[in-house]
C-alpha cells in the first residue's frame, strides 16, 4: 500500500483503541510516521473484518450478520478540493463515531473505508471500483463535488448500488441518466440564489439595480450558483456587463477585477469556491471597485473568510446549513461535533452528516444494509418514495435525484453572518446598497 | 476602454516584472550547470510559505523574513549543488537533473502539507487593499513593493555579474566551463555559488508573491511551467533575455486576457514555446553562446 491510497478505518473498537486522535484529521496529519503505522495495522484488520463482512453480505445477508455495517467512501483529501473534501470526511467521522455511540446501525457498528483520489476523476472511479469489488462494502456514499460525483455515481450505477451524495449539486449531475442518485442537501447549485433572485427582482423600479458583472471559476457547481442567478436576473431585465470564467488554479485576479471594475456594475455575483472569491475580492478592492451588491458561493462562510479580506459588511451568500437551524436532529449534531471539535459544524460536514442520515433512514426502513441488489434497489425504491429528516431540514427528491427545496440567503452584517433571506426563516433584513470594502 | 487597456498594461508589467525575477534564477541554474531544476517553483512556494508563518508568527512585515531566507536559501543551493546535482554524470546531467529536481519539488510540497496542512493560505496586511492611482489607473502598493524587490534583484544580479571577478568567473563558467577551469577558476566552488545564487532569487520571488496570492503547496506546479518557457523564449542561460521575454510575455498575458479571457490568455506561454522551438531553438535573446534545447 502507498501512500496515495490513504485509507482510515474506523470502528467503536478501533476508536476506543487509538483514542480519538486517528479521527481527527489535522492532528492525523501531523502526526504522519505514527498515523501510517497505525493506518498499516489498521488495515490489516479492516482487511480481516472487510472479508468477513463481504462474505457474509454476499451470501445471505440480513439478519444472520454480526459484522460492522462497511462504508465505503472516497473523497478528495489532496488536490484542488482538499479543504472541502477534508471537511466532508470530518462529517462522515463524526457521523460515524455518533452512530457507533448510539446503538450502531440496525444494532450492528458502523466501518468507514475512505480513500484518497486526489481531486482526480479518473481516480475516484477506480476507488469505487475497489471499495465495491475488493473490500466488498454494504453501502457506498459520494465524494466531495460534482466532477468527482459523476465517475463514481457511474460506477455505483454499474454495480446497482444506491448512492447519496453530499456534493454534487450541479445540473449535469442529474442529467446522466442515474437511476440510483440522490442529493442530500436542500437544493441544486442553479437554485441556491432563488430567493435572492426573487428579492431583487421584487425592488422598485428606481432602487433595483440594473447591471450585474459575474465571474466564476471554471466548474459546474461554481458555474451553476452564478449561472442559476444570472438566468433569472436576465430574465428580469438586469444587463450582463462581464461575465468572466477562469479556471480553478487561478491566484492572479488582477485583469478579471480589472475588466469588472472597468464596467462598474451594481451587482457582483462570484461563482467561487474559498480562495479565488478572496483572491478576486482583494484585487477589486486594489482597484477601488464598489458594487452595490455582492454575492459569493461558498467563500463567505469559510471561517477564515473575514481575516482574509478585512472588510465584509454586506456580502451575501447562499448557504444550505446554518448551526442554528432548529430541525429535530440538528442540535444533537451541532452538540456532538462541537464538543469534538471545538468548532460548530459547516456546511461541508453538515452535507456529510446529512447523507449518512439518508442512508440509514434507507436502510433502517428496508431493515437491510448489504451489496446485495435486492437491498441496495429497495433502498432506492424507499427514497424515491420517502421524505427524509435531516440537519437541513426535510428532504424529499424528484426522479433524477434533485431535493426540492431552496437555499437560504446570508449576509455578513456587523461581523456576523446571519440569514436575511427568505423572510419567513430570516435574523435580519438584507441590507442594500453593501457598504464599501 | 482607454482605462481599461491602461490598467492592463501596469498589471502586465508589474506581472512581468516578477516572471522576470522568477525565471532570472532558472535560467541561471541552466546557464551555470546545464541543469533543469524543476523544484525552483516549489522552493518559491516553500519561501512563500516560510514569509507566511514568520508574519503569522511575529506580526512582523513578511519583507523582512528575507533576512533570514535569503542566507538560508543560498546556502541551501550551494549544499544541493554540492551534495546532490555535481553527483549526477556529467554526460546525462540535464536528463538526470530532471528526475532529480522534480524530487526535490514533491519532497518539498508534501513537506508544506504535512506541516501546515493543505489550507489556502494568506498574508493580511494592512496595505493588503491600498492602491496608488497614476494616470486614472489603479496600482496595488504590494503588487509595486513586489516590482520593487524585483527590479532592485535584478539589478544587483546584473552588477555582480558584469562589475565583480565572482561575477566573471561565473560568466566564463557559463560560456565554457573547460576553458574556465584552464584559466584557474574553480568551476566546481563557482557553480556551487551560481547555484545558490539561483536559489536566493527564488526567497525572494516567494516572498513577493506571498504579498498578493493566496498560498498553497502544490501551487508550484502551475509556475513552472511559465517559468520554463519564459527562459527558452528568452535563451537558455541568458539573464537579460529571461527578463526581456518574461515582460513581454507577462505584458502579453495580461493584455491577451481582455478579448480571450483567463483560460485562453495563459496559454501564450506555450504558444511562445512552440513559436520560438520552431523558429528560433537558441532563444531569442541568448546570442551565440546560447544553448539549443
Amino acid at each position: 500500500m502507498n501512500d496515495t491510497t490513504r485509507r482510515s478505518v474506523l470502528t467503536a473498537d478501533d476508536d476506543r483503541r487509538e483514542g480519538r486522535s486517528t479521527t481527527h484529521p489535522s492532528r492525523a496529519r501531523r502526526s504522519g510516521a505514527l498515523a501510517l503505522a497505525a493506518t498499516g495495522a489498521l488495515t490489516l484488520s479492516a482487511c480481516g473484518l472487510g472479508g468477513g463482512a463481504g462474505s457474509s453480505g454476499g451470501g445471505e445477508g440480513g439478519e444472520g450478520d454480526e459484522g460492522p455495517v462497511t462504508i465505503g467512501i472516497s473523497l478528495p483529501l489532496t488536490g484542488d478540493f482538499s479543504e472541502p473534501g477534508k471537511g466532508v470526511q470530518r462529517g462522515y467521522e463524526a457521523w460515524a463515531e455518533y452512530t457507533n455511540a448510539n446503538g450502531g446501525l440496525l444494532g450492528r457498528d458502523v466501518e468507514l473505508i475512505i480513500y484518497d483520489d486526489q481531486s482526480n476523476a479518473d481516480r475516484v472511479a477506480s476507488d469505487y471500483e475497489k471499495l465495491i469489488n475488493q473490500d466488498q462494502v454494504d453501502i457506498v456514499v459520494g465524494p466531495f463535488s460534482t466532477r468527482l460525483v459523476v465517475p463514481a455515481a457511474q460506477v455505483a450505477q454499474d454495480y446497482g448500488f444506491l448512492f447519496v451524495e453530499p456534493a454534487g449539486a450541479a445540473e449535469e449531475v442529474f442529467t446522466q441518466g442515474f437511476d440510483n442518485l440522490f442529493y442530500a442537501a436542500p437544493a441544486i447549485a442553479n437554485d441556491h440564489y432563488n430567493y435572492l433572485a426573487e428579492h431583487i427582482l421584487a425592488m422598485p423600479e428606481g432602487e433595483r439595480p440594473t447591471t450585474a458583472a459575474y465571474a466564476s471559476m471554471d466548474d459546474p457547481f461554481a458555474q451553476g450558483t452564478a449561472y442559476g442567478l444570472k438566468e433569472k436576473l436576465e430574465e428580469g431585465g438586469i444587463e450582463t456587463v462581464a461575465d468572466e470564467v477562469y479556471p480553478p488554479n487561478t491566484t492572479d485576479f488582477s485583469s478579471i477585477a480589472n475588466k469588472i471594475a472597468n464596467t462598474d456594475a451594481d451587482i457582483l455575483v462570484g461563482g467561487t469556491q474559498y480562495q479565488d472569491a478572496v483572491n478576486l475580492i482583494v484585487a477589486l478592492q486594489q482597484l477601488d471597485y464598489q458594487p452595490r451588491m455582492a454575492a459569493f458561493s461558498t467563500a463567505p462562510t469559510n471561517p477564515e473568510f473575514p481575516e482574509a479580506i478585512g472588510e465584509t459588511e454586506g456580502i451575501l451568500s447562499p448557504t444550505g446549513y446554518t448551526p442554528d437551524a432548529d430541525y429535530p436532529s440538528n442540535a444533537e449534531f451541532v452538540d456532538f461535533y462541537t464538543e469534538q471539535h471545538g468548532n460548530p459544524p459547516n456546511e461541508d460536514e453538515a452535507n456529510a452528516w446529512t447523507t449518512m442520515q439518508v442512508v440509514a433512514a434507507a436502510a433502517e426502513a428496508n431493515d437491510c444494509a448489504d451489496p446485495s441488489p435486492e437491498c441496495q434497489q429497495s433502498m432506492i425504491d424507499w427514497l424515491r418514495e420517502n421524505e427524509v429528516e435531516t440537519v437541513v431540514g426535510p428532504l424529499s427528491w424528484d426522479a433524477e435525484g434533485r431535493p426540492q427545496a431552496a437555499h437560504l440567503i446570508q449576509q455578513w452584517q456587523d461581523d456576523e453572518i446571519v440569514i436575511v433571506l427568505p423572510e419567513d426563516a430570516s435574523d435580519a433584513e438584507l441590507s442594500f446598497p453593501k457598504q464599501d470594502w | 476602454m482607454t482605462a481599461l487597456i491602461t490598467q492592463a498594461v501596469i498589471l502586465g508589467i508589474l506581472l512581468g516584472g516578477l516572471y522576470a525575477l522568477l525565471a532570472a534564477g532558472l535560467t541561471l541554474y541552466f546557464g551555470v550547470m546545464r541543469v533543469v531544476m524543476i523544484a525552483h517553483s516549489a522552493f518559491l512556494i516553500l519561501a512563500a510559505y516560510l514569509a507566511w508563518a514568520f508574519h503569522r508568527a511575529t506580526g512582523i512585515d513578511p519583507l523582512f523574513s528575507l533576512v533570514a531566507t535569503v542566507p538560508l536559501f543560498f546556502v541551501l543551493g550551494v549544499v544541493m549543488q554540492r551534495f546532490l546535482l555535481s553527483r549526477l554524470k556529467p554526460a546525462t546531467l540535464t536528463m538526470m537533473s530532471v528526475l532529480l529536481t522534480f524530487a526535490i519539488a514533491l519532497i518539498i510540497e508534501g513537506m508544506l502539507g504535512f506541516v501546515w496542512t493543505g489550507t489556502q493560505r494568506r498574508i493580511s496586511l494592512s496595505y493588503s487593499t491600498a492602491s496608488i492611482e497614476v494616470f486614472g489607473a489603479n496600482i496595488a502598493v504590494v503588487k509595486l513593493v513586489a516590482f520593487g524587490l524585483a527590479a532592485v534583484s535584478l539589478l544587483a544580479l546584473y552588477l555582480l555579474m558584469k562589475a565583480t571577478s565572482f561575477g566573471q568567473a561565473l560568466r566564463a563558467t557559463i560560456q565554457h566551463k573547460e576553458a574556465a577551469a584552464l584559466l584557474g577558476i574553480d568551476t566546481e566552488k563557482v557553480a556551487g555559488y551560481g547555484f545558490g545564487l539561483g536559489l536566493a532569487t527564488a526567497a525572494i520571488g516567494g516572498t513577493a508573491l506571498a504579498l498578493d496570492s493566496t498560498i498553497y503547496p502544490s501551487l508550484h506546479w502551475h509556475w513552472i511551467g511559465p517559468l520554463m518557457a519564459i527562459i527558452v523564449v528568452g535563451g537558455l542561460g541568458s539573464i537579460p533575455g529571461a527578463a526581456i521575454a518574461a515582460l513581454v510575455l507577462g505584458l502579453s498575458q495580461s493584455l491577451l486576457q481582455i478579448p480571450l479571457g483567463t483560460t485562453w490568455a495563459q496559454t501564450v506561454f506555450y504558444l511562445a514555446l512552440f513559436l520560438t522551438l520552431m523558429v528560433r531553438p537558441q532563444g531569442f535573446f541568448g546570442g551565440r553562446l546560447a544553448q539549443r534545447f
